[in-house]
């Protein structure tokens, strides 16, 4: 019984199906239940929450994320699927606290100053989202400083840059440079990505990693994570 | 609708390459090849910040240069830069010249803004602030009336301004198509004077089959009252829903512009 709630709740997340209502990728799933109706299943039949995180949704999160880079999935799907992850760890995120379990890891993202795209940097959170970790959004156009106080107040684990300008892109290194000043390069990993952005880029300002689209930003997080953080 | 022909773009690694090297031949071929193909304009785009400045106002004075040798097409300056925008001013010949592109941003309308008017150009104007791409419709308005209150006080005519209602991948935001239709008819209902235009190939960003969709939105948008389509003239059936389009919105009497592309084995199926 438990198996196979967790079993529809992975289906489901790979199908973006939220709630009953919705259509998934195959045909004629409308009516079934969705992942938040599954979720909320599972905790009323007193499903452990770590086991609807892990066994569930972040499994479910992991086969989109190979369907993608099978080039089977699409940009849409995947967000539809990370939109259900998000939803469902709503749901779960009030018995989170009670129950004393642990969180992933915390994620600053920021576009850098200069720079206005932000479409990039939206899908990484929402995938990173899905992949259980707790994502700060401060935005597009942010100057250094900015990140470099967030960095601080925030104390999180990693810092994710985006650009997706030529021009911009060297802002990245300056930000990496600011960390280093102001006493905090090893209090965080930044990873970097962004169109014109390339791993030997990405080692040259001396960035922790590089992420090539979304679900390679979660891959370099979760490597990247201390074990306490996975 | 008018076709800027959009090939010569140094984000294209060819035309980098060729522009690096001044592969006059190469680049030549480019222009009449999109000339021939139905071109109204041909796009001259140099390069996006990668080199200095200095070379990218040589690149761009060079390229004006051969192009204008190869053919009598107008050009359209991709640039938001004053100084290659003012590299191609120096070496144009042409009457009509279309500068791309400014904001609503007040410094750029001042800089680019002005050289527009002074060389009577016409001038892009994307639908956008300092914010980044406005996500509503209500907002990429007020960012055309910001452009066309500060284009007017220049001395700028409506019909010298093509407002670009800007458009945002449908695979990311399922509501995007209907803002940039709605941006559109709204633009062409307050300035009927101006023109409107876009890029097509932004809309289908992430999904497969890509060409399908541009075609599909090509259509929709001649109908919302889209005047000018940057896009690549050398794609034969991007051209043939081009005419299609323009027939169908009763911009071509007796069908005789779709007929004659017909005939001339232009119309692709």
């Amino acid at each position: 019984m438990i198996d196979d709630i967790l079993e529809l709740i992975r289906e489901n997340v790979v199908q973006g199906r939220i709630t009953q209502e919705d259509e998934g990728m195959e045909e004629g799933m409308e009516g079934q239940p969705g992942v938040t109706e599954l979720t909320e299943k599972a905790l009323a039949l007193g499903i452990n929450i770590h086991d609807i995180i892990n066994k569930g949704l972040t499994a479910g999160m992991e086969l989109v994320g190979q369907k993608f880079d099978a080039k089977e999935y699409f940009i849409p799907d995947m967000l539809a699927s990370g939109q259900a992850v998000g939803a469902a760890m709503e749901i779960l995120e009030p018995h989170l606290a009670k129950s004393g379990i642990k969180t992933k890891g915390k994620i600053v993202v920021a576009t850098v100053k200069g720079d206005l795209h932000d479409i990039g940097k939206n899908i990484v959170s929402i995938l990173l989202r899905g992949a259980g970790y707790k994502v700060i959004d401060i935005g597009n156009d942010i100057d250094t400083q900015t990140i470099v106080d967030a960095i601080r107040t925030e104390k999180p684990q990693f810092l994710g840059l985006s650009a997706l300008l030529t021009s911009t892109m060297m802002t990245m290194a300056n930000t990496i440079q600011a960390l280093d000043k102001a006493g905090l390069r090893d209090k965080v990993k930044v990873i970097v990505g962004g169109a014109p952005v390339s791993e030997e880029f990405a080692k040259s300002i001396g960035a922790d990693g590089y992420g090539a689209d979304g679900f390679g930003a979660v891959r370099i997080v979760k490597s990247l994570a201390s074990d306490e953080d996975k | 609708m008018l076709v800027i022909g959009e090939n010569i773009n140094a984000s294209n690694k060819s035309v980098a390459e060729a522009i690096a090297n001044r592969d006059r031949e190469f680049l030549e071929g480019l222009a009449r090849a999109q000339a021939e193909a139905g071109a109204d304009f041909i796009d001259v785009n140099t390069g996006a910040g990668q080199g200095s400045v200095e070379d990218e106002i040589a690149s761009m004075e060079w390229l004006v240069e051969i192009i204008q040798a190869a053919t009598d097409k107008p050009l359209a300056i991709d640039s938001d830069v004053p100084h290659i925008i003012e590299a191609a001013l120096r070496k144009y010949r042409g009457e009509r010249l279309i500068i791309n592109s400014v904001t609503a941003e007040p410094e750029r309308l001042a800089s680019i803004g002005t050289l527009a008017a002074e060389h009577q150009a016409w001038l892009v104007a994307l639908a956008m602030g300092a914010e980044g791409i406005p996500k509503s419709v209500e907002q990429r308005l007020a960012a055309c009336e910001q452009i066309m209150t500060y284009l007017s006080r220049l001395g700028m005519e409506a019909g010298q301004v093509l407002f670009d209602p800007l458009v945002l991948p449908i695979s990311v935001d399922s509501s995007q198509g209907l803002v940039t239709l709605k941006t559109i008819e709204q633009i062409k209902s307050r300035y009927p004077a101006a023109r409107t235009v876009m890029g097509l190939s932004n809309i289908s960003y992430g999904l497969p089959n890509r060409k399908v969709i541009n075609r599909a939105f090509l259509v929709m948008a001649a109908h919302a009252g889209l005047d000018a389509a940057i896009l690549d003239p050398l794609d034969a059936k991007a051209m043939s829903f081009v005419k299609a389009a323009d027939m169908l919105t009763g911009k071509d009497p007796f069908c005789k512009g779709y007929i004659r592309a017909y005939r001339k084995g232009a119309i692709v199926d």
